[in-house]
């Protein structure tokens, strides 16, 4: 008995000492860099399982982009900002200025900035432009190899800062292969890239840019990033707005949501890239230096695309615009808000995200003509939207949030929404009725006598599966017998596969930061739809076909971006979009990106400083390291 | 000795089949994945950029080719065994043009080394107080470890997990919750680097032993209790062996055979990784590098992990095979 007890003794012994290193310490430190100078942010990435490789031009190469890489220390021509940008959205990052289009949009000029260095100190010129245009076209491994391919003739550099793209065919927008949303094609070093024999085999470790820091370290399994500023960061695109605040920016993939929320809370995270509404809720409960977009309620940032019911307009049962209209007015907005985002979505009656500044250019300037649009049920005529519904909403959280939900009507209306398509259950059975469907009972039966019936996919967790079961819900107590099917290949099969009947998924892509709505709009044209079975290319998933719609891309194509024509048409689209219920938009993609006070000040948010996406894997987000000071 | 000889050659001859027929199966049902590479890459570029349709059917035919996408699936069979046999299973799909089991490799001692320690960890000491208790079935202390045992043992590992999170990270924040290593220590072998890898791997090695010491402690405490009634035990102590000889020598020892068969199939295991240890504690390791290779269609870096698997999991039976004979006399070669 003695020698077991004894061995249970050292045991218990060797677990204390085991735990005492850990004990004796507070919140243990991660990083020897001095924090008031040092910045931690959240990537959303999984750990890189290619961590050693930062050559992020070859398609799938694994090795993590959202790392720090694309946001510090790859650069081109322009950006975009889903928001408003420090100084309008549109930043002219490597080129000098907008881009310069002939007549007839078949070539396009781009005047190069000068003065920019590559961080190993090499003079950034046009012939680093034209290397990559060439070596991109010339490597299919290379994910803008095809784009390019398709687009680009000839380029070349008439001197050491212009740059003359021939195209193949006249293209209006050309430029957006080289501008920003998320992020686009960036430019190699050529003097680094030339040395390999096979570019699309090299490491590119460590990388070498044009961005404001370079690569201090990284774990060799790819959970971090750490990154310096560049002692001649004034000799980079991002200095004109400023000096970078941080010496150091790390880059942290944190899997699970509590450990991110747990991290910040104990002072170990500065950015976090999304949260869930409830993990958010908490945070800012617990954290009095945690911030979102939002200064109270909702917090989130609305992301520039749309969380929509996108119906499968090729199949006959949505064939019929009524029956489409029919499906939206059973829709109770408010019940869908609460299931999905607890309240915190911001809701669109129209097919463009409100977001950025599409809040003006969009969802205020058609306010009016919402309010007036008329829609005849066959047996009536009604005024379908509800202006109010966003301010009912805001009502309905206040008892929970209190003064963190805003009372000015117009701030609520750009947090919630300004309106949606009121529930009218009447309308939608005088709708039904008109297009040939018969009711027995509670029951819709469609006009061969089947029971009108369908399957909405969606996805397996998160708030587009609780808006996806809510709206199905709905539609089943009003008749209309909806199956939810979870379906974990969505995007990669069901969708362009047009393997559904229904589904919910966020669709709608824009610039944010500008009206033009190309970025989406230009594959929705009929001459890319394809017949059922086939897979139809993004992003007209919905296959829906209109003239008037072939006629609105058509025009678009030859209209300038950001003039007011090209708003127009906009105006125009979102318009038939409302007539037509192609699609049911329903909100913004509301990320809870969250940021901490504790060690660092400036960050954008809808208020007071909406200059930039908080949502820390874009790559435009890396304006933000030049606008935030150290908060001691 | 020509019998054992024998009785090892057959057991290979199995380990030959099981290894071909295990691997077969996970080609053929990895290939019945919906999720094709080529259409997740095209996905991720049409959602990030701006591409015309035509581009991204470019793409996708550029992808098809030069992940020789649209082979028919017994020419992909026969090259990847063709490919297996030379240790090379070619690049990876996700991680393009890095060969898979140069991930693999790269993940792999994390994983060994976090779940080698864990499961021994768990094995040794739950065998241990399970034996223990399985004997001296009055002791207070041992009761009590029992109790406790079957009430952890029901708990989901995650519940577990997420509790050591909440537990070490915020209420009591004394313990990393995330990472490998510290990232103010470089890797090298320095004590600095090996110091930092023990103090990361303690809740997500806590968390293993935690719930595999249960599993093992009520095993071992189930067998003894029946090996204990055996007449050679109550033999044995009337005719004065001493208690710790008795229950380490002629108790524990024997019933430690089938708990050894677990042990060998346990390690054999770790080669699937451990997928909610990892994304819980952020820990490196082959659970998430599978996961994400399922989840973008990577058929090459899945056969690379499930290749491995099935090979240490057939290869620790074979040992366990090759030893039972030795190690218990009723296990005869005939």
């Amino acid at each position: 008995m003695k020698k077991w007890k004894t061995l249970l003794a050292s045991a218990g012994l060797f677990a204390l000492m085991a735990s005492v290193p850990a004990v004796a310490q507070d919140v243990p430190p991660i990083t020897e860099f001095p924090r008031e100078q040092t910045m931690i942010v959240h990537n959303p990435e999984n750990p890189a399982i290619n961590p050693d490789w930062f050559n992020l031009w070859v398609a799938g190469h694994g090795g993590g982009t959202s790392t720090g890489l694309h946001q510090l220390v790859t650069d081109t021509l322009w950006y975009i900002d889903p928001n408003a940008g420090i100084d309008g959205s549109l930043y002219s990052s490597l080129a000098a200025e907008p881009w310069s289009y002939n007549d007839d949009f078949t070539e396009m000029t781009v005047k190069l900035r000068e003065g920019l260095y590559w961080s190993d100190g090499v003079e950034f010129t046009a012939a680093d432009v034209v290397y990559t245009v060439e070596t991109l076209k010339a490597h299919s491994a290379f994910g803008a190899s095809a784009n390019l391919n398709r687009h680009v003739a000839s380029v070349e550099a008439v001197d050491d800062h212009t740059v003359l793209f021939k195209l193949n065919a006249p293209n209006s927008r050309f430029h957006s292969a080289f501008a920003v949303r998320w992020n686009a094609a960036w430019i190699m070093p050529k003097h680094i890239f030339e040395q390999h024999e096979n570019p699309t085999e090299f490491d590119f470790n460590p990388p070498v840019g044009l961005g404001p820091y370079t690569l201090n370290s990284y774990d060799p399994n790819g959970a971090w990033y750490i990154w310096e500023k560049r002692e001649d960061w004034e000799r980079t695109s991002v200095a004109q707005y400023g000096e970078p605040g941080p010496q150091y920016i790390i880059y942290r993939s944190i899997p699970n949501i509590d450990n991110r929320l747990i991290e910040m809370v104990n002072g170990n995270l500065d950015m976090i890239h999304d949260l869930t509404p409830e993990a958010m809720f908490s945070l800012v409960q617990q954290d009095e230096t945690a911030r979102g977009w939002f200064p109270g309620f909702p917090f989130a940032h609305p992301d520039p695309t749309l969380p929509a019911i996108i119906l499968n307009n090729q199949n006959e049962l949505f064939s019929d615009r009524r029956v489409r209209w029919a499906l939206t007015l059973m829709l109770d907005a408010r019940q869908i808000s609460m299931a999905s985002y607890r309240g915190a979505a911001t809701l669109s009656p129209i097919a463009i995200p409100p977001t950025g500044t599409h809040l003006d250019d969009y969802h205020s300037q058609l306010q009016d003509w919402l309010i007036d649009f008329e829609l005849d049920t066959g047996s009536s005529v009604i005024k379908p939207y509800d202006p109010d519904i966003g301010l009912q909403v805001a009502e309905m959280v206040r008892p929970q949030f209190g003064d963190q939900v805003p009372t000015d009507p117009n701030e609520i209306r750009r947090a919630f929404g300004f309106g949606w398509w009121g529930q009218n259950l009447e309308a939608a059975a005088e709708l039904l009725e008109d297009a040939g469907f018969t009711r027995q009972g509670n029951d819709w039966y469609t006009p061969n006598g089947e029971r009108f019936a369908f399957t909405l996919k969606t996805f397996e967790s998160g708030v587009i599966n609780r808006f996806g079961t809510m709206a199905a819900q709905q539609w089943t107590q009003a008749g209309v017998q909806v199956d939810v099917e979870v379906d974990p290949v969505i995007f990669p099969t069901s969708m362009p596969l047009g393997d559904f009947d229904a589904l919910t998924a966020w669709t709608i892509e824009s610039w944010g930061g500008d009206p033009d709505l190309s970025f989406f709009l230009d594959s929705w044209h009929s001459e890319f739809l394809v017949e059922p079975g086939e897979r139809q290319s993004p992003r007209n998933f919905q296959r829906f076909e209109h003239p008037e719609l072939d006629r609105i891309i058509e025009e678009v194509r030859v209209t300038e971006f950001g003039t007011p024509e090209n708003l127009a048409l906009g105006h125009e689209f979102a318009r038939l979009m409302v007539e037509e219920m192609p699609l049911i938009p329903m909100m913004s993609y509301n990320v809870f990106a969250a940021y901490s006070e504790r060690y660092w000040t400036g960050f954008p948010d809808a208020v007071e400083r909406p200059y930039a996406n908080p949502v820390t894997n874009w790559a435009n987000s890396r304006y933000i390291f030049t606008q935030v000071e150290p908060a001691q | 000795m020509r019998d054992y000889l024998t009785f090892v050659l057959k057991r290979l001859v199995q380990l030959a089949a099981v290894v071909f027929a295990g691997i077969s199966a996970a080609f053929f049902i990895t290939h019945m994945s919906p999720i094709s590479p080529v259409e997740m890459i095209v996905g991720r570029v049409a959602a990030q950029a701006s591409f015309s349709p035509q581009a991204l059917q470019d793409l996708r035919e550029a992808l098809t080719e030069l992940f020789a996408a649209d082979l028919p699936l017994h020419i992909k069979y026969l090259n990847f065994w063709a490919r297996f046999v030379v240790g090379d299973l070619g690049p990876s799909l996700i991680a393009f043009p890095t060969p898979a089991m140069q991930l693999v490799m790269r993940a792999l001692p994390w994983t060994v080394g976090l779940l080698a320690v864990a499961i021994v960890m768990s094995w040794t000491i739950g065998n241990l107080l399970g034996g223990l208790a399985g004997y001296y079935q009055n002791n207070r202390f041992l009761k009590a470890f029992g109790v406790v045992a079957m009430g952890i043992q029901p708990i989901p590992y995650y519940i577990v997990a997420f509790l050591l999170v909440l537990i070490f990270g915020y209420f009591w924040p004394v313990l990393p919750i995330s990472g490998g290593f510290a990232m103010n220590v470089r890797p090298g072998f320095t004590m600095e680097y090996i110091l930092s890898i023990l103090h990361h791997s303690i809740l997500p090695a806590a968390s293993l032993v935690i719930v595999g010491l249960g599993i093992s402690f009520l095993g071992m405490r189930a067998l003894v209790s029946n090996i204990v009634t055996e007449d050679y035990v109550t033999y044995a102590e009337l005719a004065g062996v001493k208690s710790e000889r008795v229950v380490f020598f002629y108790v524990i020892r024997n019933a430690a055979v089938p708990q050894l068969t677990g042990l060998a199939m346990a390690l054999g295991g770790i080669f699937s990784g451990t997928i909610i240890t990892e994304q819980v504690f952020g820990y490196p390791g082959l659970g998430t590098l599978l996961v994400t290779a399922v989840n973008g269609g990577d058929t090459t870096l899945v056969l690379a992990v499930s290749s491995m698997a099935v090979v240490a999991v057939a290869s620790a039976i074979f040992v366990i095979d090759l030893l039972h004979p030795l190690l218990d006399p009723r296990v005869r070669v005939k």
